[in-house]
């Protein structure tokens, strides 16, 4: 057996399934509160990971950096968490609001329609080029020389681990926050019976926008920690991974936040074990063969419990 | 706007079998009240084949009137969206099945054309021959897609379809070499990115359609008779259980309803549509490749058929007619100016009322603008030399109003992104600080448009559409020819 | 009542944009002006997720146009732009609009090989050439578009060949080693790909071709696959950063072996991986130091970087400006014909691209050669061959 390969397809399907777990966690919130799927979110995303990078230039640049590789991160995840969130509290209040009691496939449409024109504002502003992070560039290439290093001579970067640690940390404290608090407790009675949470005493207005800043927030982390892996910025890169972020929720069993977390893990490995064993072509065919059978054998998920039919 | 589901008040007793299934009582007694709602019901009143068969008779007559092919074209693919929007609204607006790879059956009907009537097997099949073996085919995919997916509900039908979208992209995006377990085989299925070139034309009987405007009829006569198909089985049992369905599955399973019989058979009859757009596509374009059956235009459709009104055969031409038609458009710099301007008034005369009202965040806007002009013209005179996005007497005046520069750099950037929060700011204040606010917005809406967004016409057409998406489902949720429904949840 | 103003506002919109469908169906079939404006179209993937590419090209094509009118030079030229979104109907709906608009006397674009196959009846029909500046298959100007069809950059017969010559006879590749091709799965990179791949299995070499998607960001599980026999890893890539991606994922995971990309790759400011290698038919625009004010007017206009498949649309907006003034100073009207023939005679003795410009009997570029650049430790390019 290989080893080599398959530590290195297991380390980047993780690394990636991180990413992807961030996004689908948002994506999960907001569905299971408003049943609503908000294909807008990747490019809340695709805000993060920009405003990341302004922090950078800000900072004097990838190869040039005036603080600590540390510092800046904290920096960047901050502001990026922040913008993500107000982001996503200024879509929910003026695309979606007005339509909480309309048909479901209605906000699908101002969601397309808010994709469309945060891509193509972020295009007119930034420009349509590639940037990139160039985190191989900050001080020299430190941050990626530290790691580890596994058996068999598979180095795990620094950033990989920071994007790891990272998605693992914000989704502790993310369950600790819906189990444990208040708010959290107000979130999932909301997304139990909306109805029945409004009766109660639970102001349903301030649950969704917290739900709306939260998830947007970890969009806008995942941005980050994307780009300090993967380097690439650019308007459209929120299309893709928002795609592979829905696929993610719903396969974890979408409102499921585990679920989310398995979903992308899922969905991270499976491409790069497809890539290394069998073929890069075909590698997103093979992924979404190997989907449509775990649905179809598991229609609500992998964690989704077989909803109870109201009446 | 279907006869069936139109909301009549008061119901006579003779009228009280129509069903009027997912309306619900209050609504449809509110929306009878104004008076749009009373229009509304004396238009439902006309049979609706009768405004079907006007817009055939005005459609028919745009080639005649115009010698220009692109507006030909453009009136193809419109047409050819709206039957891609009927085909849909049999899957998503009557049954209610959120089917995400709708698009691929339409991909697969082009390539299934393709392949049968290109130099690419050496096939060169009759159109007669081909189209009935494409449609055929597809709806039989339509059927297998179906076929394990009968379990799945709501969302998670909607990602299993759309993995098989996904599924048929890449595979058709990479056919032209199949590698597979180290396994190299050298079958050029697909063309690959290079795609099926050189397709036969429409040809029968000896005749060849070569002409966009011969191409335009065909589609015509086609979606005519699609319409009307689409139309009698509405009314038919079939149509009234699919609706059934959309509105509660498990009632309508309590009822007898062979409700797994009635996916399969909506998901066929969609695909199968699709697939008939598709060979037209193919026969016009002479040439198929993957990236045209990809998730953008999927996304199109889905605007057009929730734009116009999902389970509405009139909202299916009404929302392909605006979408595509905008889009076409607002490519034209010039056109999209005279499109802005007139939006911004649109809107500024429907919301604002009273008159005086208007009139005064009007001539507060254009006082406001000479001001700021006359201001600008001695402390940034850049800012004033620049021309404007249009010629004539409208373009000059714009030029001694708004601020022009034709290098605004970064601070047009800024004045975007000022314009966006100025919107929404407006948009969350009340009475007359609204009023106050709109007047300074108004002003900048025109300078960002003059100085940042005419300068990427193209760019700004996406953004343009973007916003008029979000503006209309906001404005009518059902869609514009839709019906007012509750959502059971 | 709100409700019935709200509607009223739609009904008015749609109102408005009907006559303006109208108005504009009567007003682009104006006839064919002397040579007081002419405007040239350009069909590019301006936006959508080849928008890096597109809008590159769009822009330099844009301000060797406004440069030309700002010196005053005769005739005004207008750049008419065209969205195709990389996407060959939409590229044949917007090609349709320029055949009927009779002011488009000449067509920059599309980018795309696919894109030029779908356009190519509805232009040539309408008598326009088109030229591309990106477009790089070899089928394209051996066949029926002859006199048609144009390209400023040397096509992939020319490139392929060169790169395996060079891998080699230069780099030591020889037989029993291996190459990695991966392709990012369109057609300028599959075709290059195929030419690159079947040249060095000629000699022996064991190809591993693999494919990724170009919307993906991530190489690792594919650089795992490089083992210590692959010598060299050949990326014909659209997007130079992710080319750089590329060799800095291989480096992290201590794999040896080359990196050498293509054209599409040639941009130092993107990709600059100590030790790789490209290939591209001219010198490097932003090195060349006559060329250092029009790159500075053009970045003072459009801040940012740059992509290879810019720079080719300026000198093909130069050709057709010279094409047209010649036209004009001839006959006094710049018919489509005239145009076209024209062009296929223009010929400038230097361009920003480094090299002169004259198109051959094929519409190919005559004389072209591809240089091989290394990439030296401060990230500039070098020529070695």
């Amino acid at each position: 057996m290989n080893w080599n390969l398959f530590l290195t397809e297991l380390v980047a399907g993780i690394t990636h399934g991180s990413v992807y777990a961030l996004i689908a966690l948002g994506y999960s919130m907001v569905y299971g509160i408003l049943k609503l799927l908000n294909f807008a979110h990747g490019d809340v995303y695709m805000v993060g990971s920009f405003v990341g990078f302004g922090i950078i230039s800000l900072f004097g640049g990838s190869e040039n950096l005036s603080v600590n590789s540390w510092v800046l991160l904290l920096v960047m995840l901050l502001c990026a968490m922040l913008a993500g969130g107000l982001l996503g509290v200024m879509i929910e209040r003026f695309a979606y609001r007005r339509l909480r009691t309309a048909p479901r496939i209605a906000p699908l449409i101002t969601a397309l329609g808010v994709a469309f024109f945060l891509e193509n504002s972020a295009q007119l502003l930034l420009g349509a080029q590639y940037q990139s992070y160039n985190s191989y560039g900050w001080h020299g290439g430190s941050l990626w020389a530290e790691g580890f290093t596994l058996p068999s001579g598979v180095h795990v970067g620094m950033p990989q681990i920071i994007a790891v640690v990272g998605a693992v940390v914000l989704m502790l404290g993310l369950t600790g926050f819906v189990q444990r608090t208040q708010l959290g407790k107000a979130m999932r009675a909301t997304s139990f019976d909306r109805e029945a949470a409004a009766m109660m005493g639970i102001d349903v207005d301030k649950v969704i926008v917290a739900t709306f800043f939260i998830g947007s927030a970890l969009a806008g982390a995942a941005g980050v920690f994307n780009g300090l892996v993967y380097q690439q910025v650019w308007p459209y890169m929120g299309f893709q991974a928002g795609l592979y972020a829905f696929i993610a929720a719903v396969v974890g069993g979408i409102g499921n936040l585990p679920g989310a977390v398995i979903g992308g893990l899922v969905i991270g490995l499976a491409q790069s074990f497809s890539i290394g064993y069998i073929s890069s072509t075909f590698s997103d065919a093979i992924v979404f063969a190997i989907l449509i059978a775990v649905m179809i054998l598991r229609p609500s998920g992998v964690l989704g419990r077989a909803a109870v039919q109201k009446v | 706007m279907t006869e069936s589901e139109s909301p009549d008040l008061p119901a006579r007793p003779d009228e009280a079998q129509v069903p009027r299934i997912g309306v619900d009582e209050w609504v449809a007694t509110h929306a009878g009240r104004t008076q749009l709602g009373r229009l509304q019901q004396r238009l439902s009143g006309v049979p609706s084949l009768g405004f079907y068969f006007l817009f055939g008779a005005i459609a028919a007559f745009v080639p005649v009137m115009t010698g220009n092919a692109y507006v030909v074209r453009v009136g193809f693919d419109t047409l050819l969206y709206m039957l891609l929007a009927l085909g849909l609204n049999i899957t998503v607006g009557y049954a209610g099945l959120l089917d995400l790879g709708y698009i691929a059956f339409y991909g697969f009907g082009a390539y299934t054309y393709a392949m049968l009537a290109s130099p690419q097997f050496g096939i060169h099949w009759s159109t007669l021959a081909v189209i009935p073996v494409a449609v055929v085919a597809t709806a039989i995919l339509g059927f297998l897609v179906a076929l394990p997916s009968r379990r799945l509900v709501g969302d998670y039908l909607a990602i299993v379809t759309l993995f098989f979208g996904q599924l048929f992209v890449t595979v058709y995006q990479n056919g032209e070499s199949m590698s597979f377990l180290g396994f190299t085989r050298q079958v050029n299925a697909t063309g690959g990115p290079n795609g099926i070139p050189n397709i036969d034309p429409f040809h029968a009987f000896g005749a060849k359609v070569t002409t966009v405007r011969g191409y335009f009829y065909v589609a015509l006569i086609v979606f005519m008779l699609a319409l009307f198909a689409v139309y009698l089985v509405d009314r038919s049992r079939t149509g009234r259980a699919w609706k059934s369905l959309r509105e509660d599955p498990l009632a309508a399973e309590l009822m007898g309803m062979p409700v797994n019989r009635l996916k399969l058979v909506a998901f066929s009859f969609g695909a199968a549509i699709a697939g008939l757009a598709g060979t037209m596509f193919a026969a016009l374009n002479t040439a198929v490749f993957a990236a045209d059956f990809d998730v953008p235009t999927l996304i199109i459709v889905y605007a057009m058929l929730i734009l116009g009104g999902a389970g509405s055969l009139g909202g299916v031409i009404v929302g392909a007619l605006i979408v595509n038609v905008s889009l076409e458009v607002l490519r034209t710099p010039d056109h999209a100016t005279y499109v802005f301007y007139l939006l911004l008034l649109a809107t500024l005369v429907a919301k604002l009322r009273p008159w005086r009202v208007l009139a005064v965040v009007l001539g507060g806007t254009i006082g406001f603008g000479y001001v700021v002009h006359a201001i600008v013209s001695s402390a940034a005179p850049t800012w004033v030399h620049g021309s404007a996005s249009v010629g004539g007497w409208f373009g000059s005046w714009l030029e001694g109003w708004a601020l022009h520069n034709d290098t605004p750099g970064t601070v047009g950037k800024f004045l975007f992104v000022l314009l966006v929060l100025a919107i929404l700011g407006v948009m969350t204040l009340e009475g007359w600080w609204q009023k106050l606010a709109m007047i300074p917005t108004l002003y900048l809406a025109a300078v960002v448009w003059e100085n940042v967004l005419v300068v990427e016409p193209s760019v700004t057409r996406l953004i343009l559409v973007g916003v008029i998406l979000i503006v209309l489902m906001n404005a009518r949720p059902q869609g514009l020819l839709g019906t007012a429904r509750v959502e059971i949840v | 009542m709100s409700k019935f103003r709200r509607v009223g506002a739609v009904a008015l919109v749609a109102g408005v944009l009907a006559a303006v469908v109208a108005t504009s169906a009567f007003a682009t079939s104006a006839k064919a002006k002397g040579c007081g404006t002419v405007s040239i179209g350009m069909l590019a993937p301006i936006t959508g997720p080849a928008g890096s590419i597109g809008s590159d090209q769009l822009h330099w094509a844009q301000y060797f146009i406004d440069t030309w009118n700002k010196s005053g030079q005769k005739p005004t030229l207008k750049l008419v732009q065209g969205d195709t979104q990389l996407d060959p109907s939409k590229a044949s709906t917007v090609a349709q609009q320029f055949a009927s608009d009779k002011t488009i006397v000449g067509v920059i674009g599309p980018a795309g090989s696919d894109e030029v196959q779908a356009v190519a009846g509805i232009l040539g029909n309408a008598g326009l050439a088109f030229t591309s500046g990106s477009a790089t298959r070899v089928s394209l100007t051996a066949g029926p578009l002859k006199g048609f069809f144009f390209r400023d950059v040397p096509n992939d017969g020319v490139q392929g060949p060169t790169d395996a010559n060079y891998m080699t006879k230069t780099l030591g590749v020889q037989s029993g080693d291996g190459v990695m091709i991966v392709d990012d799965q369109e057609s300028y990179s599959t075709g290059l790909a195929d030419i690159v791949q079947a040249a060095l299995k000629a000699k022996g070499v064991n190809v591993d071709r693999e494919s990724v998607s170009q919307k993906a960001n991530d190489f690792s599980s594919l650089i795992a696959k490089v083992t210590s026999s692959t010598k060299v890893v050949f990326l014909p890539f659209q997007i130079a950063s992710e080319a750089q991606l590329f060799a800095q994922q291989l480096k992290a995971q201590g794999k040896s072996a080359v990196v050498f990309g293509s054209d599409g790759t040639f941009d130092s400011s993107k990709f600059n991986a100590p030790g790789a290698y490209v290939s591209f038919f001219a010198p490097d625009v932003t090195t060349i130091a006559a060329d250092a004010k029009i790159v500075a007017g053009f970045h003072k206009v459009y801040p940012g970087a740059t992509s290879p498949f810019g720079a080719p649309n300026y000198v093909l907006a130069q050709m057709y400006a010279t094409a047209i003034q010649q036209v004009c100073q001839k006959t006094g009207t710049a018919t489509r014909k005239a145009v076209r023939l024209q062009l296929a005679k223009t010929s400038l003795s230097s361009t920003i691209l480094g090299t002169p410009m004259k198109f051959d009997a094929n519409g190919d570029v005559a004389g072209a050669a591809f240089h091989i650049f290394k990439i030296q430790p401060d990230g500039s390019y070098k020529t070695v061959a």
